[in-house]
């Protein structure tokens, strides 16, 4: 745990809100988690959940709260359509501070922005490759590409760029599954005899269960019934595969540390916009 | 000091409340016992503790299948879980039925606006801004049949279609908010997601047809 900056809000809620589905039971479950986990802490007077796609709705959550100093962090991974337009209109935000009905509601940057996510992807690079030297691995952070959430490759090339920087990996590469470089051919762009692969989405799911292991090469197409049983894909690292040693992690969403990633966001906006809270 | 909702549930099940949605409370001695309304007097079922165990309880349907809507009459059968204490009954109802308590206490309080379909789907953007488009007569088959108690949704309707049109393709009783005394109402203050995903595929439908 490494949110030690954080002092307890007992007269606070806490609402974290990710995007859900309709079809996919896995979608909100690290979101879910992360709730429970944070509620367990005790830091928060109230914490919920609240989705787009899913129960409790934006239109419905505030409903729940009973304080009146309330944050709302976004379980994103990166700004976009859904975190500057529809959260935004579905709580009737009208910016980082919106007073109403003697509530105070403070809208916190997206869990991916916070800088930790570097650390987070690290880690999670590292637990699903142990004893692996990263001095002569080769490590992909895997976006969707052309998608709707138009920032999400901003955010990828970011952490890449981090990662890089410190200077522990042999390379740090970008790749996705619809745009160059294509993840499919993985073999073709990474140098290193070991290589390890973390999927940059908020939570489990068909791309990860089942589009990322077939373009991999680690898996076969299912025709599109991914399921609860679909993590045994992550269970049988390395894969021995044209001529490597591939370790494929999980989506990094469900990275038990985003809870402390989430109460990061917290601090971060009373950091920034402590004047205008106290105003 | 108890809160506010705590404080009006509290008030409700010593009145005798019992039922919400398709859930049975029992308070015992040691907290609370929750089932399905249909297995109260069963004992051949599997027994859970802790409001967590709720969260898979109302994530799946007896055949295994993820339930996107939780009002939906489909909750499976068989259980029975133990609540050690009203915090732990809040949050499983609130994985059961979420926002549910909310909604009625804000009901109750005279805070819940209803908002009609049309100024739901008028600020839609994105996939969902075609949604605009459709028809009364479209909405309201598409509600009719969408929104129906059985084996559609157990809420209860609080919206018109527009402002002073209200839904005439369902009985009456669908959009009372009052129920029994031992019943706690579930209350829809604004379409849901699924119907706006809903009207787009009508909208998609009649044009593709037009």
């Amino acid at each position: 745990m490494f949110c030690l900056s954080m002092t307890a809000k007992p007269h606070s809620a806490l609402i974290i809100v990710g995007h859900g589905s309709t079809v996919n039971a896995d979608s909100s479950a690290p979101t879910f988690d992360h709730a429970a986990e944070i509620a367990r802490r005790r830091v928060f007077g109230e914490v919920y959940c609240a989705f787009w796609k899913e129960e409790p709705s934006l239109r419905q959550v505030l409903h729940m709260v009973e304080a009146d100093d309330i944050y709302v962090v976004p379980n994103f991974i990166s700004e976009g359509y859904f975190t500057r337009t529809v959260i935004p209109r579905e709580l009737e935000l009208t910016g980082p501070v919106t007073r109403r009905d003697r509530r105070t509601i403070k809208y916190c940057e997206p869990v991916g922005n916070h800088p930790r996510m570097t650390e987070l992807l690290l880690r999670r690079a590292a637990e699903v490759a142990p004893g692996v030297p990263p001095e002569r691995t080769s490590l992909f952070i895997v976006g969707h590409g052309t998608d709707l959430n138009e920032n999400s490759a901003v955010a990828a090339k970011r952490e890449v760029h981090n990662i890089a920087a410190r200077g522990v990996y042999a390379e740090v590469l970008n790749a996705y599954m619809e745009e160059d470089p294509l993840i499919a051919k993985w073999d073709e762009h990474a140098a290193q005899s070991n290589v390890v692969v973390v999927p940059f989405f908020i939570s489990d799911g068909l791309h990860s269960y089942e589009d990322i292991p077939v373009l991999l090469g680690i898996a076969g197409e299912s025709g599109g019934a991914a399921s609860a049983t679909d993590k045994e894909i992550f269970r049988h690292n390395p894969y021995q595969l044209r001529g490597r040693s591939l370790y494929y992690a999980s989506s990094i969403g469900t990275e038990p540390l985003f809870a402390d990633v989430i109460l990061e966001q917290v601090v971060a906006f009373d950091a920034a916009h402590a004047a205008a809270v106290s105003a | 000091m108890m809160s506010y909702l705590s404080q009006a549930f509290t008030e409700w099940m010593v009145g005798g409340g019992r039922e919400i949605g398709e859930i049975h409370i029992e308070p015992v001695e040691s907290g609370f016992v929750l089932s399905h309304r249909d297995d109260v007097s069963r004992t051949d079922v599997i027994a859970f503790s802790g409001a967590e165990a709720a969260r898979d309880l109302a994530h799946f349907g007896e055949d295994g299948r993820f339930r996107p809507l939780k009002t939906a009459p489909n909750l499976r059968r068989g259980w029975k879980l133990h609540l050690a204490d009203f915090g732990e009954l809040r949050r499983a109802l609130d994985y059961f039925y979420p926002a549910m308590l909310g909604v009625w206490l804000s009901q109750r309080r005279g805070r819940l606006v209803a908002v009609s379909l049309r100024d739901t789907l008028a600020r839609q953007t994105g996939m969902y801004a075609v949604t605009k488009k459709i028809t009364d007569a479209q909405a309201q088959t598409m509600i009719g049949s969408f929104c129906r108690t059985e084996g559609g949704c157990l809420k209860r309707i609080l919206w018109p279609l527009a402002p002073g049109v209200p839904v005439t393709s369902l009985p009456p009783e669908k959009f009372q908010a009052e129920a029994p005394a031992d019943t706690l109402p579930l209350l829809c203050h604004e379409a849901c997601n699924l119907l706006v995903a809903q009207a787009r595929q009508v909208v998609k439908k009649a044009e593709a047809s037009a």
